[in-house]
């Protein structure tokens, strides 16, 4: 069965939410519309109407204040649109621009075919500029998970990866956090996983290693 | 050349992305667009090098069992030689892997019909300029670490020259290594120049960089998405008549390049010789 396929019987079977996405039943298969998951229940003439699986991408690139929203799990999605999509497949390719990949993740993992990468893999497979990444310490490392990952640090993904097989995330907010956002029945919404640390991860793994490698450097000159 | 469609095949668009500018993925996914709109493959994806989805994810996107993976990236060099290959685990032209088989193509900007592509940019540009008082600049960015990223632009320069387009001069430059653009004034001694960047997408190089190295803004301005007036040529500017214009990868026909590149693929890996 094709993706557009599965998601279609997974809405059928009660999710109705990925990420900060609604999804609004409509009456005899006139396609879906989407919105924002706090105005699920505005009055429609109050939203702007979009049309086409191309708008989710012109929805989500930024923020209600303008700022550009590279990390898509952000937990920054604005308000005031419903969009109109016609079938499964503009379905699908909508949610895969608000949510780059997330309804084949979760159908990979509900397949036990989901390919976790431990952060050492990540960092250990960087090269070029990024390669001084590898160096962070363990210690570095959970301290960034509490520092870059979370709904505090704004990111809704659930963190599916450790420090390396046999080294766990340490707890915090955003090692147990469960990729849905909002208050909303868990059994009706769809998780963002992450099954490997992202790009700002790994940038920001390059700077604190650089800082601890500095910091090394002075203490032995002093 | 006319693409016989593959319902059954996704193509895959790889971009390189950029989490500080927008307009940087931009084209990739209207090349996407366009090629939906052609009817080419069944299915049609972007990912990405620094925005989101990775090419880790990539293939939790694709439902088919045959992918076309396409470069959308300017030069081989070590985007396409080395993380490319690397993040999609591609170890040839065909990779075969859990049930699906991926086809590497060669990336967009090495392409012959690129040519067409660079002199229609440079005549929409400046439509009243005669190419035989004109200088046309292809302008890339450039290092030192491989040799191979000059190497694309001086090829389609070669072709320009060939191909009895009638400029006075067709010459390459670059932002960080010799020739340098911002010397196009000493470089170009006719009265007209034009400059086209060899760019995928107006980020931050072709719409904010290249523009202060020719000496019309005089530091780096907003993304492009974010002016409310398109840059104006002509520039007036060391007694020469300037015409820029935005990154040649933004031109709707490159997608038909995405496509030649899929056809040149099964000419010279798939089809019986």
């Amino acid at each position: 069965m094709k993706l557009s396929e599965r998601l279609t019987e997974a809405i059928a079977g009660g999710i109705c939410q990925i990420g900060q996405v609604a999804i609004l039943p409509q009456a005899g298969g006139a396609g879906h519309v989407l919105r924002h998951i706090d105005d699920g229940d505005t009055a429609a003439d109050l939203l702007e109407n979009h049309h086409g699986p191309a708008a989710a991408r012109d929805i989500s690139t930024w923020t209600e204040d303008g700022r550009y929203r590279f990390t898509k799990a952000e937990q920054s999605l604005k308000r005031g649109w419903q969009l109109h999509l016609a079938d499964d497949a503009e379905l699908l390719q909508a949610l895969d621009l608000f949510y780059p990949a997330a309804v084949g993740l979760w159908l990979a993992q509900q397949d036990g075919r989901l390919e976790v990468e431990h952060l050492r893999d990540k960092l250990n497979r960087q090269t070029g500029m990024y390669r001084f990444a590898r160096n962070l310490s363990d210690t570095g490392a959970q301290a960034l998970v509490r520092e870059v990952c979370g709904p505090a640090n704004c990111c809704v993904k659930k963190i599916l990866w450790q420090i390396d097989a046999d080294t766990p995330l340490e707890d915090s907010e955003a090692s147990r956090y469960d990729g849905i956002p909002g208050d909303r029945d868990r059994t009706r919404a769809l998780p963002l996983l992450c099954r490997e640390a992202c790009n700002h991860f790994v940038a920001e793994a390059r700077k604190a290693s650089k800082a601890e490698s500095d910091a090394k450097a002075e203490k032995v000159e002093s | 050349m006319p693409f016989t469609p593959k319902p059954h095949a996704a193509l895959l668009i790889v971009g390189h992305g950029s989490t500080e500018n927008p307009d940087s993925s931009t084209p990739y996914f209207d090349h996407a667009d366009e090629i939906r709109r052609l009817g080419a493959f069944g299915e049609v994806h972007c990912c990405f090098w620094k925005e989101e989805p990775s090419m880790r994810e990539a293939e939790y996107l694709i439902d088919a069992e045959e992918v076309y993976v396409v470069p959308d990236f300017i030069s081989e060099g070590y985007f396409t030689q080395e993380v490319i290959p690397r993040e999609l685990r591609l170890d040839g032209p065909t990779t075969r892997r859990a049930g699906k088989t991926w086809h590497y193509t060669l990336p967009v900007g090495v392409h012959p019909s690129m040519t067409g592509l660079l002199l229609a940019r440079a005549k929409e540009v400046a439509p009243d300029a005669d190419p035989a008082q004109t200088t046309l600049f292809i302008v890339g960015h450039g290092t030192g670490l491989n040799q191979n990223s000059t190497k694309a632009i001086k090829d389609q320069v070669a072709l320009i020259k060939s191909s009895g387009a009638g400029y006075a001069e067709v010459l390459d430059a670059y932002m960080e290594e010799a020739p340098l653009i911002a010397d196009w004034a000493t470089l170009a001694t006719t009265p007209n120049v034009v400059v086209v960047p060899f760019f995928i997408a107006d980020g931050l190089h072709s719409y904010q960089d290249i523009p202060v190295l020719l000496g019309f803004e005089a530091e780096p301005g907003e993304a492009a998405s974010q002016r409310e007036v398109f840059r104006h040529n002509p520039h007036h500017l060391q007694g020469k008549t300037l015409y820029y214009s935005s990154a040649i990868g933004t031109e709707r026909h490159l997608a038909d390049v995405i496509l030649d590149q899929v056809s040149d693929f099964d000419a010279k890996h798939l089809l019986p010789k």
